[in-house]
Protein backbone atom coordinates (compact mmCIF):
# COMPACT_ATOMS: atom_id res chain seq x y z
CA UNK A 1 0.00 0.00 0.00
CA UNK A 2 2.81 2.39 1.00
CA UNK A 3 5.16 1.22 -1.88
CA UNK A 4 2.15 1.83 -4.53
CA UNK A 5 1.43 5.60 -2.47
CA UNK A 6 5.28 6.02 -2.74
CA UNK A 7 5.42 5.08 -6.77
CA UNK A 8 2.30 7.34 -7.38
CA UNK A 9 4.31 10.19 -5.50
CA UNK A 10 7.45 9.67 -7.71
CA UNK A 11 5.04 9.35 -10.81
CA UNK A 12 3.25 12.63 -10.12
CA UNK A 13 6.65 14.21 -9.05
CA UNK A 14 7.86 13.33 -12.49
CA UNK A 15 5.22 14.44 -14.21
CA UNK A 16 5.26 18.12 -12.93
CA UNK A 17 8.68 18.50 -13.54
CA UNK A 18 8.31 17.22 -17.20
CA UNK A 19 4.93 19.62 -17.93
CA UNK A 20 7.22 22.67 -16.07
CA UNK A 21 10.19 22.30 -17.57
CA UNK A 22 7.90 21.99 -20.76
CA UNK A 23 6.56 25.61 -20.15
CA UNK A 24 10.04 27.04 -19.45
CA UNK A 25 11.20 25.73 -22.80
CA UNK A 26 8.16 27.48 -24.63
CA UNK A 27 8.62 30.40 -21.93
CA UNK A 28 12.75 30.44 -23.41
CA UNK A 29 11.90 29.70 -27.07
CA UNK A 30 9.31 32.62 -26.79
CA UNK A 31 11.85 35.19 -25.37
CA UNK A 32 14.84 33.91 -27.82
CA UNK A 33 12.24 34.58 -30.85
CA UNK A 34 11.56 38.14 -29.74
CA UNK A 35 15.10 38.65 -29.64
CA UNK A 36 15.42 37.81 -33.19
CA UNK A 37 12.72 39.97 -34.11
CA UNK A 38 14.19 42.72 -32.33
CA UNK A 39 17.24 42.64 -34.39
CA UNK A 40 15.58 42.53 -37.52
CA UNK A 41 13.50 45.61 -36.92
CA UNK A 42 17.24 46.99 -35.94
CA UNK A 43 18.47 45.70 -38.56
CA UNK A 44 15.90 46.67 -41.20
CA UNK A 45 15.58 50.30 -39.52
CA UNK A 46 19.52 50.40 -40.04
CA UNK A 47 19.00 49.56 -44.16
CA UNK A 48 15.96 52.31 -44.00
CA UNK A 49 18.31 54.80 -42.53
CA UNK A 50 21.38 54.48 -44.74
CA UNK A 51 20.03 52.86 -48.25
CA UNK A 52 18.33 56.33 -49.03
CA UNK A 53 19.48 57.59 -52.77
CA UNK A 54 20.81 60.75 -52.80
CA UNK A 55 21.16 61.03 -48.99
CA UNK A 56 24.46 62.69 -47.96
CA UNK A 57 26.40 60.23 -46.34
CA UNK A 58 27.14 60.79 -42.60
CA UNK A 59 30.03 58.76 -41.62
CA UNK A 60 29.74 59.21 -37.76
CA UNK A 61 25.51 58.22 -37.59
CA UNK A 62 26.67 55.09 -39.62
CA UNK A 63 29.56 54.32 -37.53
CA UNK A 64 27.93 54.86 -34.25
CA UNK A 65 24.84 52.61 -35.34
CA UNK A 66 27.24 50.03 -36.61
CA UNK A 67 28.48 49.85 -32.86
CA UNK A 68 24.83 49.64 -31.69
CA UNK A 69 24.13 47.10 -34.01
CA UNK A 70 27.53 44.89 -33.02
CA UNK A 71 26.66 45.27 -29.25
CA UNK A 72 22.99 44.41 -29.90
CA UNK A 73 24.07 41.15 -31.68
CA UNK A 74 27.29 40.06 -29.53
CA UNK A 75 24.40 40.57 -26.54
CA UNK A 76 21.61 38.50 -28.23
CA UNK A 77 24.30 35.79 -28.62
CA UNK A 78 25.54 35.87 -25.06
CA UNK A 79 21.81 36.05 -23.71
CA UNK A 80 20.62 32.60 -26.11
CA UNK A 81 19.76 30.06 -24.04
CA UNK A 82 19.31 27.36 -26.87
CA UNK A 83 22.99 26.67 -27.61
CA UNK A 84 22.11 25.01 -30.84
CA UNK A 85 20.25 28.66 -31.93
CA UNK A 86 24.13 30.25 -31.70
CA UNK A 87 25.32 29.60 -34.57
CA UNK A 88 22.10 31.11 -36.33
CA UNK A 89 22.72 34.51 -34.35
CA UNK A 90 26.16 34.34 -35.79
CA UNK A 91 24.61 33.76 -39.36
CA UNK A 92 22.45 36.86 -38.75
CA UNK A 93 25.43 39.03 -37.24
CA UNK A 94 27.54 38.09 -40.67
CA UNK A 95 24.71 39.21 -42.49
CA UNK A 96 24.55 42.49 -40.39
CA UNK A 97 28.35 42.86 -41.27
CA UNK A 98 28.28 42.36 -44.69
CA UNK A 99 24.72 44.60 -45.06
CA UNK A 100 27.01 47.39 -42.96
CA UNK A 101 29.77 46.60 -45.35
CA UNK A 102 28.18 46.61 -48.31
CA UNK A 103 25.84 50.04 -47.82
CA UNK A 104 29.17 51.95 -46.59
CA UNK A 105 30.41 51.15 -49.86
CA UNK A 106 27.52 52.66 -52.15
CA UNK A 107 26.74 55.78 -49.51
CA UNK A 108 29.92 56.98 -49.40
CA UNK A 109 30.12 56.72 -52.74
CA UNK A 110 26.55 57.83 -53.88
CA UNK A 111 25.80 55.40 -55.54
CA UNK A 112 22.39 53.74 -53.70
CA UNK A 113 19.61 53.73 -56.14
CA UNK A 114 16.13 52.80 -55.18
CA UNK A 115 15.88 48.69 -55.83
CA UNK A 116 19.47 48.40 -53.81
CA UNK A 117 16.60 48.91 -50.13
CA UNK A 118 13.73 47.32 -51.09
CA UNK A 119 16.74 43.77 -52.24
CA UNK A 120 18.26 44.22 -49.24
CA UNK A 121 15.18 44.06 -47.30
CA UNK A 122 14.21 41.26 -48.84
CA UNK A 123 17.11 39.50 -48.19
CA UNK A 124 16.95 40.32 -44.74
CA UNK A 125 13.27 39.25 -44.26
CA UNK A 126 14.32 36.27 -45.78
CA UNK A 127 17.26 35.13 -43.51
CA UNK A 128 14.89 36.23 -40.00
CA UNK A 129 12.40 34.02 -41.47
CA UNK A 130 14.77 30.72 -41.84
CA UNK A 131 16.13 31.40 -38.41
CA UNK A 132 12.95 31.47 -36.96
CA UNK A 133 11.84 28.29 -38.77
CA UNK A 134 9.24 29.95 -41.41
CA UNK B 1 14.02 17.81 -50.88
CA UNK B 2 14.99 18.54 -54.46
CA UNK B 3 13.26 15.92 -56.92
CA UNK B 4 16.23 13.78 -57.80
CA UNK B 5 15.75 14.40 -61.26
CA UNK B 6 12.36 13.05 -62.01
CA UNK B 7 10.75 16.19 -62.69
CA UNK B 8 11.07 17.69 -66.26
CA UNK B 9 11.29 21.16 -66.47
CA UNK B 10 9.01 22.46 -69.66
CA UNK B 11 12.04 25.11 -70.67
CA UNK B 12 11.08 24.25 -74.57
CA UNK B 13 7.21 24.82 -74.57
CA UNK B 14 7.49 28.06 -71.83
CA UNK B 15 7.58 31.64 -73.52
CA UNK B 16 10.73 33.01 -73.86
CA UNK B 17 11.27 35.57 -70.10
CA UNK B 18 12.79 39.05 -70.27
CA UNK B 19 15.83 37.36 -69.03
CA UNK B 20 15.88 34.38 -72.02
CA UNK B 21 15.60 36.95 -74.49
CA UNK B 22 18.67 39.15 -72.91
CA UNK B 23 20.43 36.34 -72.56
CA UNK B 24 20.14 35.35 -75.98
CA UNK B 25 21.72 38.87 -76.94
CA UNK B 26 25.24 38.01 -75.56
CA UNK B 27 27.51 37.65 -78.07
CA UNK B 28 30.78 37.02 -76.47
CA UNK B 29 31.47 33.19 -77.54
CA UNK B 30 33.69 32.67 -75.10
CA UNK B 31 30.46 32.98 -72.49
CA UNK B 32 28.22 31.34 -74.50
CA UNK B 33 28.82 28.03 -73.00
CA UNK B 34 28.16 29.56 -69.22
CA UNK B 35 24.93 31.08 -70.52
CA UNK B 36 24.00 27.86 -72.01
CA UNK B 37 24.31 25.86 -68.59
CA UNK B 38 22.99 29.04 -66.81
CA UNK B 39 19.73 28.54 -68.40
CA UNK B 40 19.76 25.10 -68.47
CA UNK B 41 20.18 24.69 -64.49
CA UNK B 42 17.95 27.78 -64.21
CA UNK B 43 15.13 25.95 -65.89
CA UNK B 44 15.82 23.03 -63.86
CA UNK B 45 15.74 24.31 -60.27
CA UNK B 46 12.25 26.30 -61.60
CA UNK B 47 11.08 22.83 -61.90
CA UNK B 48 12.07 21.11 -59.09
CA UNK B 49 9.88 20.06 -56.46
CA UNK B 50 11.14 21.97 -53.42
CA UNK B 51 10.29 25.39 -52.76
CA UNK B 52 13.47 26.82 -51.84
CA UNK B 53 15.12 25.49 -55.02
CA UNK B 54 12.33 27.27 -57.05
CA UNK B 55 12.63 30.41 -55.38
CA UNK B 56 16.06 30.79 -55.35
CA UNK B 57 15.84 30.08 -59.07
CA UNK B 58 12.97 32.55 -59.27
CA UNK B 59 15.07 34.90 -57.33
CA UNK B 60 18.40 35.11 -58.87
CA UNK B 61 16.43 35.47 -62.47
CA UNK B 62 14.77 38.39 -61.26
CA UNK B 63 18.06 39.69 -59.72
CA UNK B 64 19.65 39.42 -63.43
CA UNK B 65 16.85 41.55 -64.99
CA UNK B 66 17.53 44.00 -62.19
CA UNK B 67 20.93 43.96 -63.50
CA UNK B 68 20.30 44.11 -66.90
CA UNK B 69 17.97 47.20 -66.65
CA UNK B 70 20.47 48.90 -64.41
CA UNK B 71 18.55 49.11 -61.40
CA UNK B 72 21.46 47.79 -59.35
CA UNK B 73 24.71 47.48 -60.26
CA UNK B 74 26.98 44.67 -60.53
CA UNK B 75 28.43 45.20 -56.77
CA UNK B 76 24.65 45.49 -55.56
CA UNK B 77 24.35 42.06 -57.20
CA UNK B 78 27.50 40.35 -56.13
CA UNK B 79 26.32 41.15 -52.51
CA UNK B 80 22.76 39.44 -53.08
CA UNK B 81 24.42 36.17 -54.73
CA UNK B 82 26.56 36.03 -51.50
CA UNK B 83 23.37 36.69 -49.02
CA UNK B 84 22.17 33.54 -51.25
CA UNK B 85 24.79 31.75 -50.82
CA UNK B 86 24.78 32.11 -47.00
CA UNK B 87 21.31 31.25 -46.87
CA UNK B 88 21.25 28.67 -48.81
CA UNK B 89 24.08 26.50 -47.58
CA UNK B 90 22.30 25.49 -44.59
CA UNK B 91 19.58 24.50 -46.19
CA UNK B 92 22.15 22.21 -48.30
CA UNK B 93 24.11 20.63 -45.10
CA UNK B 94 20.50 19.92 -43.97
CA UNK B 95 19.71 17.78 -47.30
CA UNK B 96 20.16 13.80 -46.81
CA UNK B 97 23.86 12.82 -47.90
CA UNK B 98 22.42 11.50 -50.75
CA UNK B 99 20.82 14.46 -52.08
CA UNK B 100 23.23 17.26 -51.26
CA UNK B 101 24.85 16.83 -54.70
CA UNK B 102 21.92 17.64 -56.46
CA UNK B 103 20.92 20.33 -53.75
CA UNK B 104 24.14 21.80 -54.04
CA UNK B 105 23.82 22.09 -58.06
CA UNK B 106 20.60 23.60 -58.51
CA UNK B 107 20.93 26.09 -55.49
CA UNK B 108 25.12 27.34 -54.99
CA UNK B 109 26.34 25.97 -58.44
CA UNK B 110 23.30 28.46 -60.22
CA UNK B 111 24.22 31.17 -58.19
CA UNK B 112 27.89 30.53 -58.82
CA UNK B 113 27.42 30.77 -62.56
CA UNK B 114 24.78 33.77 -62.57
CA UNK B 115 27.71 35.96 -61.30
CA UNK B 116 29.71 34.92 -64.27
CA UNK B 117 26.28 35.43 -66.71
CA UNK B 118 26.50 38.22 -65.05
CA UNK B 119 29.36 40.12 -66.46
CA UNK B 120 28.25 38.89 -70.26
CA UNK B 121 25.20 40.72 -69.76
CA UNK B 122 26.42 43.84 -68.32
Amino acid sequence: MNSTLVSRNVFLCAAAILIASCGTATFTKTGSDAAIESLRNFHLAFIDEFAVPGKKFNATAFNAKVNEGNAKFQQAIADEKFTARRPVLVDLKAQFDADAAHLKSKASHGKVTPALASEMKKDVNKIYDHALGR
Amino acid sequence: MPSGGKKKHKKSSRKKSELDSALDQIGDESAAAATKEFQDLLGEAKGDTSELVRQNAEEVERRLVLLKNRKIDKEDFDHFIENQKRDLRVYVDGQPAQAQERAEKLTIQVLEIAAKVAIALI
